[in-house]
């Protein structure tokens, strides 16, 4: 007989009813978004456009980025119109 | 803290009325058009879509590995070849058992415009219930930047590299979603990841238009490693595309063909070529030719759009 | 149980192809997906004359090609429905890609393959060589010899690929041209029988299906010992099939009154010293030549093959163990490989078999008919190497040119 060791049902289902996979993609990052805080003027073009959907409206003040998973690809700096966020090199941030 | 200058929040955030169903880490590259794409996609439309998905860069994360997923859809994981068949098969099915659906046939350019674009054509001549929604990525980035049919003149990839005897693809690319508007389905449109607003409007559009037959949706989404452009490029490489109308946004629904968004003084389209190292090769007699396709392109969809009065499609005999 | 069905009938003269649309109707399938090619075109224009009518409520999608009938049916399928599809020859090899991926998901798809050759020769011409280019694709393969074989093979194939035990999809094959377009008479079964020896797949659990908003998905990756698993699984559910398409035969039986024997079927095996082994419409040209070996007194019988895949083993070597000699005919080549393809499997057997002897014989190919006279050939040389005598391995029947066989 077969087992169910890697798969639930009989063919390739994969079930979402469990947890999700999910990877570390903040390892990734070179450089990380830093906002400033005074200059966002909270319209949120750097949420909509960031792929990986991690940038959230923090209070009502500002937006952040998530840094577990933000990959720092920078669209949200670019796309800022403020130029409120700026991509800081990680290295900055070694204790 | 002095009260400090607020905007309005940006209109698009209102579209997003759905959960993300994507984990927060997956497998694409930074700055992936892609990955912005697939999560906006079912914020907009709704999380009990059913997606299709084929081997490309999409895979990796549309499908599971063994029982786990990265995200909460229902999903098919399909062949290449036979994409928009699946997406019959599903849609079918649920009509005949009475199950409200909305399949979206998810693709990269490569299924849809090359390997699968026989089947493609025969669920739109079929006017099958279901959404096609075509990512453009301009070639096959997932197996290493092939040139595909979308390739545009000029661009290098690994199948067409610079040489002595070669610059890059001296192929035009061809128009897909103006092929796919050309078999009379319900809703034919183009979109891309800088008119975000126009995209979710086009989703929610095809999503009502579907109970009427076929959709397709050609979304221009870059490729950072692919084009060789930087990861923060993404969404200025969209504006762009769009500002040189080297990929113009319209609708064609049942049959009308209306500009989304008109470009009054477009830009040369060397303004667009110049953030991608794909683009580096080409001088400027190359450039002439890409213009004068994107021009050509342009003209045909002008003349399709003014005529829109006359060129409706006459409704199917039942409604 | 309802007894009616076995005293009453409904008889008909009808083609192969007419008998594998109507019990494509009388299974009530969901959807249907198919492409028109010779020899198979007849079933999909009875299945859409049914449809036209209002007798068949199915979703019939009429592709633009055979690759997309098979990738319709199996997303159909796997979304819950049943479904139906046929083709033949250069189109079924047009889906073999969805024929691996339908295997694969263990999508439960039904279909008949109208048997013709593939060659780059083009020969629009019977031959089972379509079927050996598919063998490996993880499919059950059931094989028909006539007509209402054809209709009931296509009833019990339903119950044996939605069988929540096997979820394997099934492909009845039958000979093109010799079957496809013979008109014979077939005992039609009535829908409510039917609907009655299909009805046990409705006390079964429910297998997986893709449903919106059930978060499930199908088409995983399978990473590391998780293909092993589900390809363990695939096979150990195709050896499961091998005892339940006997079961399922039996139960035919009891509704309808006919069985066949379920994976193969003896004929005047019992006695024998000498053994045919076919399949398809040649076995009965066979059947009537042993009947008239046998007025000589020539101890002859057939074993016929019903089931190809998974290949009826066991029940092949314990029909034919102990016998003189076994000759084997293949409709179709093993390129490559001395002798036909069910030639080479057998003799994978050779030393189980107590002795007997193997020959193969290659005939049928290219629509050159497997005359009786042909057939009276290889009882004769099979009979010769029951007596020891010395009998080339391979033996094209109709084409004698070929010294030496190959």
């Amino acid at each position: 007989m077969s087992s169910n060791v890697y798969f639930k049902h009989e063919g390739p289902w994969s079930d979402a009813n469990d947890p999700l996979l999910c990877s570390d993609t903040g390892d990734w990052r070179t450089k990380r978004p830093v906002v400033d805080e005074e200059n966002c003027i909270v319209c949120g073009f750097c949420a909509i456009y960031c792929p990986i959907q991690v940038v959230q409206m923090k209070g009502e003040t500002h937006f952040e980025a998530d840094l577990d998973f933000c990959k720092g690809c920078g669209i949200c700096a670019k796309e800022c119109p403020k130029n409120a966020i700026s991509m800081v090199s990680e290295g900055e941030f070694v204790k | 803290m002095t009260e400090k200058k607020k905007a309005k929040l940006t209109p698009v955030l209102d579209y997003l009325k759905h959960e993300d169903p994507f984990a927060k880490g997956v497998a694409f590259c930074p700055g992936c058009g892609l990955e912005l794409l697939l999560r906006f996609i079912p914020q907009v439309m709704g999380n009990d879509i059913v997606i299709t998905g084929t081997p490309s860069c999409s895979a990796p994360v549309l499908l599971g590995q063994n029982n786990q997923s990265w995200h909460k859809l229902s999903y098919f994981g399909t062949l290449m070849t036979g994409a928009a068949a699946n997406a019959t098969g599903l849609a079918r099915y649920y009509k005949k058992a009475g199950i409200d659906n909305t399949v979206v046939c998810f693709n990269g350019d490569g299924t849809a415009a090359d390997i699968g674009f026989g089947n493609l054509s025969g669920a739109a001549e079929r006017n099958e219930p279901f959404i096609y929604i075509c990512y453009d990525n301009e070639g096959y980035m997932n197996t290493g930047v092939q040139k595909s049919g979308t390739t545009p003149y000029g661009a290098t990839t690994t199948t067409t590299p610079f040489g002595a005897a070669s610059k890059g693809k001296n192929l035009r690319r061809m128009n897909l979603a103006l092929k796919m508007a050309m078999h009379k389905i319900p809703y034919a449109a183009t979109a891309t990841l800088s008119d975000l607003g126009d995209l979710a409007k086009k989703l929610l559009k095809a999503k009502e238009m579907k109970e009427k037959g076929f959709c397709f949706l050609h979304v221009f989404a870059p490729c950072p490693t692919g084009w060789g452009a930087a990861p923060d490029n993404t969404i200025e490489i969209c504006r762009r595309a769009v500002k040189t109308n080297y990929f113009p946004l319209w609708e064609a629904e049942n049959g009308k063909i209306r500009m989304t968004k008109t470009i009054k003084k477009p830009k040369p389209v060397k303004t667009y070529t110049e953030l991608m190292k794909k683009f580096k090769f080409m001088d400027e007699e190359d450039h002439k030719i890409l213009q004068d396709d994107v021009d050509y392109e342009y003209c045909i969809l002008g003349g399709l759009s003014v005529l829109e009065a006359e060129c409706q499609l006459p409704l199917p005999a039942d409604e | 149980m309802n007894t009616k069905a076995k005293e009453r009938s409904q008889i008909k003269v009808i083609t192969g192809n007419a008998a594998a649309a109507i019990g494509a109707k009388l299974a009530r399938p969901d959807v249907v997906a198919a492409y028109p090619i010779t020899p198979q075109t007849e079933v999909i224009e009875q299945i859409s004359s049914f449809h036209a009518s209002g007798e068949m409520d199915c979703e019939l999608i009429t592709v633009e090609g055979e690759n997309s009938a098979m990738n319709a049916v199996m997303a159909a399928s796997l979304a819950g429905g049943r479904v139906f599809t046929a083709s033949s020859s250069w189109g079924l090899v047009f889906m073999y890609d969805a024929i691996l991926a339908t295997a694969g998901a263990r999508a439960p798809v039904v279909m008949v393959n109208v048997n013709r050759e593939t060659p780059g020769i083009i020969a629009v011409s019977s031959g089972q060589q379509d079927m050996i280019s598919t063998r490996d694709s993880g499919w059950i393969f059931l094989i028909a010899e006539n007509c209402q074989e054809v209709l009931d093979l296509v009833l019990q194939a339903y119950r044996l690929a939605e069988d929540y035990d096997i979820q394997v999809p099934v492909m009845v094959h039958y000979d093109g041209f010799y079957l496809s377009y013979l008109s014979e008479v077939v005992d039609v079964p009535f829908q409510e029988d039917v609907d009655q020896f299909l009805s046990v797949l409705k006390d079964q659990p429910q297998r997986t299906t893709l449903k919106p908003g059930k978060k499930l998905g199908c088409g995983s990756h399978g990473i590391l010992g998780g293909y092993l698993e589900l390809r363990h699984k695939h096979v150990t559910a195709m050896e499961r099939s091998k005892a339940k398409f006997d079961q399922i035969d039996k139960e035919y039986e009891e509704i309808f009154g006919r069985s066949y024997g379920g994976q193969i079927e003896k004929y005047k095996m019992d006695d024998a010293d000498v053994v045919l082994v076919g399949s398809g419409s040649m076995c009965g040209t066979i059947k009537s030549v042993i009947d008239e070996k046998r007025e000589q007194g020539i101890k002859i019988g057939l074993l016929k093959m019903r089931m190809y895949r998974p290949f009826p083993s066991e029940k092949m070597i314990a029909a034919l163990k102990g016998k003189k000699a076994i000759g084997v005919v293949d409709r179709s080549l093993n390129f490559g490989f001395k002798g036909g393809p069910i030639y080479t499997e057998l003799k994978s057997f050779e030393s189980k078999l107590e002795g007997a002897k193997l020959v193969s014989f290659i005939d049928g190919i290219a629509n050159t008919d497997i005359t009786k006279e042909n057939v009276g050939k290889m009882i004769d040389m099979t009979g010769d190497l029951a007596n020891g005598k010395d009998v080339q391995e391979v033996t094209w029947v109709s084409y004698p040119e070929a010294q030496g066989g190959i």
